[in-house]
């Protein structure tokens, strides 16, 4: 295990950090503190990591056993295209989550998570970093349409929440448990899109996984852990805290992790390409029992808090008879068990995008009667934003016939930000893409 | 040798252990900590997440061994190895498990270039110096002293 350091040239580097200042603006609080939180753990240090030492022959797809590519000209053009898109897209991700995270930061309620989420966000900019390592360090000229280097990096700095390249990186955080869930639920499809993407057939990608893959490990606990702990304190009454609040944010934001796996019946390109090792559906699979697993352990830390007394076997078999009965224990129904919603609960992507799917798997008739359902278990500043209304507006038109799910599913109008490559500029326009292509302006923002 | 049971699986540690570990511990001790083992997990995922590993058989956690990288600590200034804690679920003890741990563990250290694993012992457990004797550890110079206060 070896790896080489790389710092963007001068003018780039510049760029993140002056990103980093106006997005991220805990950083310097982090880097004094790191001491404090993080003991004889290695300082951060913002930079490209390479992994030295990994294979140098194609592992999966047409070209397997042929040597990897280390420049984007070896790659066939639509590959680089192809590859373009999911640096651009990844590198878009990792800049919106520490947009997201720094919303509702301040409202932690424990030190250490903070600290925590400081440390994912820190890490994140070095995933960001990495990214566009990848999109300088050589020419794609012929496979961006004549858009510079510069001038990726450049839109890609000035994305804010709202016109990120995938939905999850869209959302606003509603308060500090989503920040949490967030770690557990969405970075954890990083860490599965990473490992997938440890064989690709660029090799400068598939070096740049392992470091970052490390760092997810950390991400996933600093999600997972703070649940864990946050169960206990609502067995044991904690009024603040309680597993309604969890479970309205793993409503949120686990459709969305489900989403971000690509159609189901997808991801034979990047196979066949050989950019990842499994395909759509398997990946989605894997991830849902992993997610499957985490609620149960958490819940069952839960009902260990309640029940001090019963042994590990008790526990596992109130939960057994909590899931089938559906009915209650002591005190404790099972509509209060935190649960990994239905795999086609509030979708609006993939094969089962705008059917109408409750938690447990029941099924509603009604548009109206679904949104009702939908806003009992979301949490009031989520059911309030204009992504539910925009949601709302394409069921009710897929419920009355006026649009097929397809077109429903391409109808989502995308925010995006326009104008200003960067928060110092003066004036901000807010623009609706229509599923034409067309673009409406409906907000501007004067600084 | 016993044969290492045919569905084990050796692979690193990750956040999703922790019941799994707090289990076994529990089977050992008899005392339920999960807040301890919640705190012990994080670190060692922060720091090295490839080095600590987990045994599962059946797609059940029976086994996991931590350990991290350490340099600088009690003035030595070599990056070592060092073997924390670990745990074999009773049911599942004397099928080479513990050995395949270590294993991965020593393998990962190599691959980092550290030269050598060190670990403390209390001399009195029988079971645990037999184990460690076993799978090589031997009596070193350093010496763990104290004062009772
Ligand atoms: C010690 C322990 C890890 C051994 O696990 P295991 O999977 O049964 O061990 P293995 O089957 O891999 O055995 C490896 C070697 O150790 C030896 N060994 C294992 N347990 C032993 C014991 N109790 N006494 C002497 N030697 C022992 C085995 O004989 C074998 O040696 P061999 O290959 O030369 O025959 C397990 O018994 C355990 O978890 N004990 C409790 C640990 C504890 O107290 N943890 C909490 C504090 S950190
Ligand atoms: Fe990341
Ligand atoms: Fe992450």
């Amino acid at each position: 295990m070896k790896v080489e350091t790389i710092e963007l040239p001068k003018k780039y580097h510049g760029a993140v950090e002056h990103w980093r200042r106006h997005n991220f603006k805990d950083y310097e609080l982090l880097m004094d503190d790191w001491e404090k939180y993080f003991p004889t753990d290695e300082k951060f240090c913002l930079c490209a990591k390479m992994e030295v030492g990994t294979p140098d022959v194609i592992q999966i797809g047409e070209q397997k056993g042929e040597k990897k590519r280390i420049k984007p000209d070896e790659l066939t053009e639509n590959q680089a295209m192809h590859l373009l898109a999911i640096i651009k897209a990844q590198a878009s991700t990792e800049f919106g989550s520490i947009q997201q995270h720094s919303g509702t930061l301040d409202r932690a309620m424990d030190d250490q998570d903070r600290a925590w989420v400081m440390r994912v966000m820190a890490e994140e900019l070095r995933h960001g970093y990495q990214m566009l390592h990848l999109l300088l360090s050589e020419d794609w000229s012929h496979v961006s349409g004549g858009i510079t280097g510069e001038q990726m990096v450049e839109e890609i700095l000035s994305m804010t929440t709202g016109s990120h390249v995938l939905d999850s990186f869209n959302l606003d955080y509603d308060s500090f448990v989503d920040n949490v869930t967030f770690a557990a639920i969405i970075d954890r499809v990083g860490k599965y899109q990473l490992t997938m993407q440890k064989v690709c057939a660029y090799k400068p990608m598939a070096d740049s996984m392992p470091p970052m893959l490390r760092e997810e490990a950390f991400h996933l606990a600093a999600g997972v852990i703070p649940m864990r702990r946050w169960a206990q304190k609502a067995a044991q009454g904690d009024p603040l805290i309680s597993m309604h609040m969890m479970q309205d944010s793993l409503n949120k934001w686990v459709p969305r992790g489900l989403e971000m796996f690509g159609d189901e019946c997808g991801g034979h390109t990047n196979l066949k390409y050989g950019f990842k090792d499994l395909s759509n559906r398997a990946a989605v699979e894997q991830y849902y029992v992993a997610i499957t697993k985490m609620t149960r352990d958490i819940y069952a830390r839960f009902l260990r808090a309640r029940f001090p007394d019963y042994s590990p076997e008790k526990i596992e078999t109130t939960l057994r008879e909590l899931e089938s009965t559906r009915g209650t224990h002591h005190g404790v129904a099972f509509a209060d068990l935190l649960r990994v919603p239905d795999k086609r609960f509030f979708r609006r992507k993939g094969e089962h995008a705008f059917l109408m799917v409750g938690i447990d798997g029941e099924t509603f008739e009604d548009a109206e009667q679904y949104l009702h359902y939908l806003a009992k278990h979301l949490n009031d500043g989520y059911i309030a934003s204009r992504d539910m209304r925009n949601y709302a507006d394409c069921l009710r038109k897929v419920a009355a016939g006026e649009m097929t799910r397809d077109q429903a599913v391409k109808a989502m109008p995308k925010l995006k930000r326009v104008g200003g490559s960067c928060p110092c500029s003066r004036s901000v326009r807010w623009v609706m893409e229509e599923a034409n292509g067309e673009q409406q302006t409906v907000a501007v923002r004067n600084h | 040798m016993p044969e290492v049971t045919s569905s084990a699986k050796v692979r690193p540690l990750d956040e999703l252990d922790i019941a799994g570990i707090v289990r076994i511990d529990e089977r050992i001790t008899g005392s339920y900590k999960p807040d301890l083992w919640e705190q012990r997990v994080m670190y060692y995922l922060r720091r090295d997440p490839l080095a600590s590993q987990v045994a599962e058989v059946d797609g059940k956690v029976v086994g996991f061994m931590l350990a991290d990288v350490r340099a600088g600590e009690f003035g030595l200034e070599e990056p070592g190895g060092w073997l924390e804690r670990f745990g074999i679920d009773p049911d599942f003890r004397g099928r080479d498990l513990g050995r395949a741990l270590f294993d991965a563990i020593t393998a990962h250290f190599r691959s980092r270039g550290v030269t050598s694993i060190s670990t403390l012992v209390d001399q009195n457990d029988k079971s645990l110096t037999g184990f460690l004797g076993s799978i090589g550890f031997r009596p070193s110079a350093l010496q763990a002293l104290e004062i009772p206060l």
